[in-house]
């Protein structure tokens, strides 16, 4: 009996107690669909987490380095850091450390007033050096960046960001314009393109650049860092980097062996990677609880397909007496039991990735398609079929067809 | 064409007593006759039918088909010879519920290695006189017509050998006598029959009787020409 002749006699049988094809189908179905839709929802929850992982750092070759042993969550800022890291520790990183390209300065503070006229906002305030827009893959929409020489004097100039300029300039271009940050004067070279939201919902747009050396001298009158943020040559080795600027610090900051670090130093790939970890074991519990309705859906198809051989043993005996070996009727019902299970996966895989889909649309997510979730998926179903069937199929061809046919 | 030499079965109760159902029976069909085998229920003559059949084997003995002993063959090369050099009739019809007459009838060449010939199908059951029937399904059949359909299928594959196991036993004398008829037909256009009963009348269509009591063969008697 050929495979294509089977399978039109699987389809034929099924297809004459739909009821119980449909009660067969069903824990495979719900089974499969569930798997589908979990790891398609888990796909982009996840591609979604580093969508939006990477909007706030930037770039992923970088180690951030912060005051204080953190204890502090959040953005720090000059009224919540300890004055432990100096600009001279940024330099030392710098020239110092070998895998650090180079280094980003930052003195930041939240809530100060700046005024444009009678318009008044209270965006972040960031210090930074010239090269802090590219690790922050920051992009200027209009006008320009803070540069080496507004860094090198002193210069009162500001870039503002996307929420900034609409708060203040609603009806006009920035650049060329004149505002007032905590009362001193600032003009407006260029304008950040928006970033959105961060994984916490807050906007990355409410804030003003300015050059970190006009900060530190001009406007606050501090000379220590909120952050600094060193660009790696090898981001592989960021463990390293991590452990040679942590000795460097140390060793500066004159720290007892015994002494906690002062600082923070957070490596944003072993984060990500950290993340998207506790993202695939949530989904492989999910994982597993799909396939463990599918197995129950399963073991549903072996005890239909048993009650079936028992209602059946004259139809094999019938066949057996006009020619069907043994095997013929093993094949016939393990045939019947895939086909069951892989229409029933087949019908799990279009619910759970229309479900998946739908919801993502909905929330405005990524569409997470899986494909190899959706081909592991249709595999297991026939995988299942034929494993639950086996013991059916084996019991129908050891039915003995004499007894079968005298009943 | 069959000859059976010594041929005994034993089987085993529950509790693993042994119990001979047939018991060193030796008899030779020529190609072309039509036998009864008769005997009252448990003289195993429906034992001596399924050997013949292939469908059961031999505990000792010899059973040659063909001058072929097959008595020790395969599964597979049971099947094969079912399939091919023999046709089943049983007593409950045993047609597949929700299945058309057709389809039944067409069920033995599933099991054949060539293709499935609707065709061939149609012409076995215009044969038994349903070809107006094909497409009915077994419930909306007579008794008659439901044993007509289950010969039909027993010939599709043109065997040469027609076993019959109480064919007419489910059946009122009218339609009973119209399926002895077809048998003796066929039997006429040159198939071996062993049809199996405990009706002396359905005995009296063939040309020879053997009667079995307790597993053994009693008697063995030509009938030709005392009632037809």
């Amino acid at each position: 009996m050929t495979l294509g002749r089977a399978l039109r006699m699987a389809l034929r049988t099924l297809g004459r107690d739909r009821l119980r094809a449909v009660f067969m189908m069903l824990g495979v179905t719900v089974g499969v669909a569930s798997l589908t839709a979990l790891a398609s929802v888990g796909e982009s929850t996840r591609q979604e987490t580093m969508r939006r992982f990477k909007r706030m750092v930037g770039t992923f070759d970088t180690v951030i380095v912060r005051p204080g042993a953190g204890r502090t969550r959040g953005m720090p800022s000059l009224t919540t850091v300890e004055p432990t890291l100096k600009f001279e520790d940024a330099r030392a990183i710098a020239s110092e450390v070998a895998n650090v390209r180079r280094v980003a300065e930052v003195q930041n503070a939240f809530d100060i007033d700046v005024k444009y006229r009678e318009k008044t906002a209270s965006p972040a305030v960031f210090g930074v050096s010239s090269n802090w827009t590219e690790l922050r893959d920051d992009e200027v929409a209009d006008g320009r960046g803070i540069s080496d020489e507004d860094v090198r004097s002193l210069a009162r100039v500001a870039v503002v960001g996307a929420d900034v300029k609409a708060a203040l300039f609603p009806d006009e271009n920035p650049v060329g314009r004149t505002l007032r940050i905590a009362d001193v004067p600032f003009q407006v070279v260029g304008v950040l393109a928006p970033r959105g939201a961060a994984p916490s919902g807050g906007s990355l747009d409410n804030l003003l650049l300015i050059p970190v050396s006009t900060a530190s001298k001009r406007l606050f009158n501090r000379d220590f860092l909120t952050l600094l943020i060193a660009q790696l040559r090898d981001p592989e080795r960021g463990d390293q980097a991590v452990t040679a600027i942590a000795a460097l610090l140390r060793e500066r900051h004159r720290l007892a062996p015994s002494a906690q670090d002062d600082f923070t130093i957070t490596n944003p790939r072993a984060a990500m990677a950290r993340v998207t970890e506790v993202g695939s074991t949530l989904s492989k519990v999910l994982k597993g609880v799909g396939l463990l309705a599918t197995a129950v859906g399963g073991v549903v198809i072996m005890s239909l397909m048993l009650v079936a051989v028992s209602e059946r043993r004259k139809e094999i005996g019938v066949r057996r007496s006009v020619g069907a070996t043994k095997r013929d009727v093993l094949v016939q019902f393990l045939i019947e039991a895939a086909t069951v299970s892989a229409l029933g996966g087949v019908i799990g895989i279009v619910i759970g990735v229309g479900s998946s889909t739908i919801a993502a649309i909905a929330q405005q997510l990524p569409t997470g398609l899986v494909w190899t979730a959706i081909g592991g998926a249709a595999a297991v179903s026939v995988t299942v079929g034929v494993v639950f069937g086996l013991h059916p199929a084996w019991r129908a061809s050891n039915v003995d067809p004499i007894a079968a046919l005298r009943s | 064409m069959i000859e059976l030499r010594d041929v005994s079965k034993v089987y085993r109760r529950g509790d693993g007593t042994p119990v001979a159902a047939v018991q060193a029976v030796s008899l030779t069909i020529r190609g072309g006759e039509f036998v009864t085998i008769r005997g009252a229920s448990g003289s195993g003559k429906s034992t001596v039918l399924n050997i013949l059949g292939c469908l059961d084997t031999p505990t000792s003995g010899t059973y040659l088909l063909g001058g072929e002993d097959v008595s020790q063959y395969s599964d597979r090369q049971r099947s094969a010879i079912r399939n091919r050099r023999i046709g089943f009739v049983f007593q409950s019809f045993n047609l597949l519920p929700r299945t058309t007459a057709a389809e039944n009838v067409e069920i033995p060449m599933v099991y054949g290695g060539g293709r499935v010939d609707r065709r061939k199908a149609s012409a076995a059951l215009e044969r038994v006189g349903l070809g107006a029937r094909a497409d009915h399904f077994a419930t909306e059949l007579s008794g008659g017509e439901q044993q007509r359909v289950a010969i039909a299928r027993a010939l599709i594959n043109d065997p040469a050998l027609l076993l019959a196991d109480e064919p007419t036993g489910n059946l009122d004398t009218t339609a009973g006598d119209s399926i002895m008829r077809l048998l003796t037909d066929l039997h006429r256009e040159g198939r071996t029959i062993v049809l199996v009963t405990h009706d002396e009348r359905v005995a009296s269509f063939a040309d020879r009787e053997l009667l079995l009591r307790d597993g053994a063969l009693a008697s063995d008697r030509q009938l030709t020409g005392v009632t037809r």
